[in-house]
């Protein structure tokens, strides 16, 4: 599986093309805004994933990096009249920095003690951001400032400029992913979500693996932050480093199927499409709604399907593509 | 000053004893169950909801409620190892945290759509009572709360140390193939465990209720004070989630008097992520993973 197989190659170019000219086949706002919710939420869930599905670390605390992207470029374009697009890659540089100590303290921990401590982590930088008054604005929070189009500063009229910046980031996640998923770096990873000890016998440097890809992941996540900021023209840190966040990161990546590289998209996708469907029955104003059918949905995979929802999908596939009784070789590569 | 440094301690001892609660019932699934319950905090609101509709409807106190909330959060806490945590308890770390944490998630929007986020309270007629000791004002509903809290872990740590199922639950803490081996059934015990976590949790709620808000998202505080106790005391430990506990009430307390209203929580998890840093296994002896 080092190459797409052609087959492969023409359904990307396929979906491609369908996610180039979705904005312009559909003009009404409220399916543009649930699509870059999608592209965003699916981005954050691959970032989630090279760690948390390729590694088997499993966090509960990416609002952290999410947060800080959002504060980092947020204090630069306000205070210092920074554009956002240096101020995203400050960002992404600020939360890579952050990992560092993060990690040194949680990575000491494993499975269930590893995901509280990074709630502990994203709890305490929130805490600490509602703190500070003068330098961020605290609990209030605060509006951006509203420049009309100006796209150097990642502002712009038409949501469909917002559409096409969430699928580049979505396209550049997904490549990096796929790059790891295909290098010596890839099978390291695996092999410490496999059994951490096993691999530190057989020589991996966990520790140093673990660090590496959690710099990788919370950088892009440190992306989406400030892109989201960007998009609502607001921020505070509730917003900002949201529990939300931490928890949709995950959950799309379980649903879809962790450790794949479409397994985020897939769960975004189904995910999201419940929600505005929900949404659309029911009206707003029904708090809880939608998380009640995400854990309802969640607990379903855990329990009937804890590879994720992608297997389900390459399966029907398989059977239509390749109808008959001989199977051919069964997928071992779901992580 | 004394005296503010000696109430602000004893207030947070005095909350201590219901973060116990919550904590012992972690310990207490991790250490038998090997299962890190997220939801447990849930389980305290549900309490807390029990304790809220008996008081509203029928005008039960609160504290009496306990002998209701906490059988029915025990046969709770046996469906939920019968029908879930059975379930993944052969599968790998993913399925372990999000089952329950996808319950929890469950139990906090369900809470939500049934009762809104309004805040319950109940009032009781010692709600605003206090006693005076010396330069020490204290709560009556608070004190008759951690009263309770240690009858309760007292009681079960007889139970753990004096009955037959409970020292079984403990040789299936230490070592759960030797235990089987000995003819415990861990089908058995296991669901004693989580029920008698579950039933602390709905103790804990109906304490709560004569002095603290019920609402769908409460449980979220509890469960966060239970998970950095049961760290400091060492994983699976009853009586050090226990001391952890009542230590990190009174952390909080000090917190919350000296550096700022909001910051009781940034104490405690400052706590945590010193106690990391410092001596990961806890204050209380080495790892039991």
């Amino acid at each position: 599986m080092h190459r797409l197989s052609s087959s492969g190659g023409l359904w990307l170019g396929v979906l491609a093309v369908i996610a180039l000219v979705l904005p312009v086949a559909v003009p009404n706002a409220f399916a543009i805004d649930v699509c870059i919710r999608v592209l965003l939420f699916a981005f954050i869930g691959v970032a989630w994933n090279l760690m948390g599905g390729y590694a088997k670390q499993l966090s509960l605390g990416h609002a952290a990096y999410f947060g800080l992207g959002a504060y980092t470029s947020t204090i630069l374009l306000i205070r210092f009249g920074v554009s956002p697009w240096i101020g995203i890659l400050a960002g992404g540089v600020v939360a890579m920095l952050a990992s560092l100590p993060i990690g040194a303290l949680c990575f000491r921990l494993r499975g269930p003690y590893f995901a509280i401590a990074t709630i502990a982590t994203a709890q305490v930088l929130m805490l600490l951001f509602l703190k500070f008054r003068d330098f961020a604005w605290g609990a209030e929070g605060t509006t951006l400032p509203n420049l009309g189009d100006a796209p150097l500063m990642m502002q712009f009229e038409s949501k469909a400029a917002y559409y096409y910046i969430a699928l580049a980031m979505l396209a550049v996640g997904l490549a990096v992913t796929y790059r790891i998923e295909r290098s010596w770096m890839g099978y390291y990873l695996v092999a410490v979500g496999e059994d951490e000890d096993a691999a530190e016998a057989i020589g991996v440097d966990t520790l140093r693996i673990k660090r590496h890809i959690y710099l990788i992941s919370a950088f892009l996540t440190a992306l989406a932050g400030t892109f989201y900021i960007q998009y609502i023209y607001f921020i505070d840190p509730n917003t900002a480093f949201s529990f939300n966040v931490s928890v949709e990161a995950a959950l799309v990546s379980i649903v879809g199927g962790i450790g794949t590289l479409w397994g985020p998209v897939v769960g975004t996708v189904l995910l999201e499409a419940t929600s505005a469907l929900l949404q659309s029955w029911l009206g707003s104003g029904h708090g809880g709604v939608q998380l009640t059918v995400y854990s309802l949905i969640l607990i379903a995979v855990i329990l009937w399907r804890p590879t994720g929802l992608i297997g389900v999908i390459t399966d029907v596939y398989r059977r239509l593509v390749h109808p008959g009784p001989a199977r051919a070789q069964e997928a071992p590569l779901d992580g | 000053m004394l005296a503010t440094v000696a109430q602000a301690v004893v207030n947070g001892l005095l909350i201590g004893g219901i973060y116990a609660l919550v904590s012992i019932g972690v310990t207490l699934i991790f250490g038998v169950v090997k299962i890190v319950n997220f939801a447990q905090g849930e389980f305290v609101m549900i309490g807390m909801y029990i304790s809220f509709f008996l008081a509203s409807r029928f005008g039960i106190d609160p504290l009496l409620s306990l002998v209701v909330s906490m059988p029915v959060l025990f046969v709770i806490g046996v469906l939920l190892q019968q029908f879930l945590i059975r379930r993944v308890l052969a599968l790998g770390d993913m399925p372990q945290i999000f089952l329950t944490f996808a319950l929890s998630l469950l139990l906090v929007n369900v809470a939500l759509l049934l009762f809104t986020a309004n805040y319950r309270t109940v009032e009781t007629p010692y709600t605003e009572t206090t006693i005076r000791l010396g330069v020490l004002y204290i709560a009556v509903a608070k004190l008759s709360a951690f009263i309770v809290a240690m009858l309760l872990s007292g009681l079960l740590w007889i139970f753990l140390h004096a009955t037959d199922l409970g020292k079984a639950m403990r040789a299936a803490a230490q070592n759960r193939d030797v235990a089987m081996l000995m003819g415990i059934n861990p089908d058995r015990v296991f669901c004693v465990a989580v029920g008698v976590a579950l039933a602390l949790a709905g103790a804990a709620g109906s304490l709560l209720m004569p002095f603290y808000p019920a609402y769908p998202m409460v449980g979220q505080v509890f469960v966060l004070m239970a998970f950095v106790a049961v760290v400091l005391g060492t994983l699976g430990n009853v009586t050090g989630a226990l001391i952890a506990s009542l230590m990190m009430g009174v952390a909080e307390s000090l917190g919350v008097q000296f550096v700022g209203a909001d910051s009781g929580l940034i104490v405690v998890f400052l706590m945590l992520l010193l106690t990391l840093a410092l001596r990961p296994s806890g204050l209380f002896g080495g790892w039991t993973r």
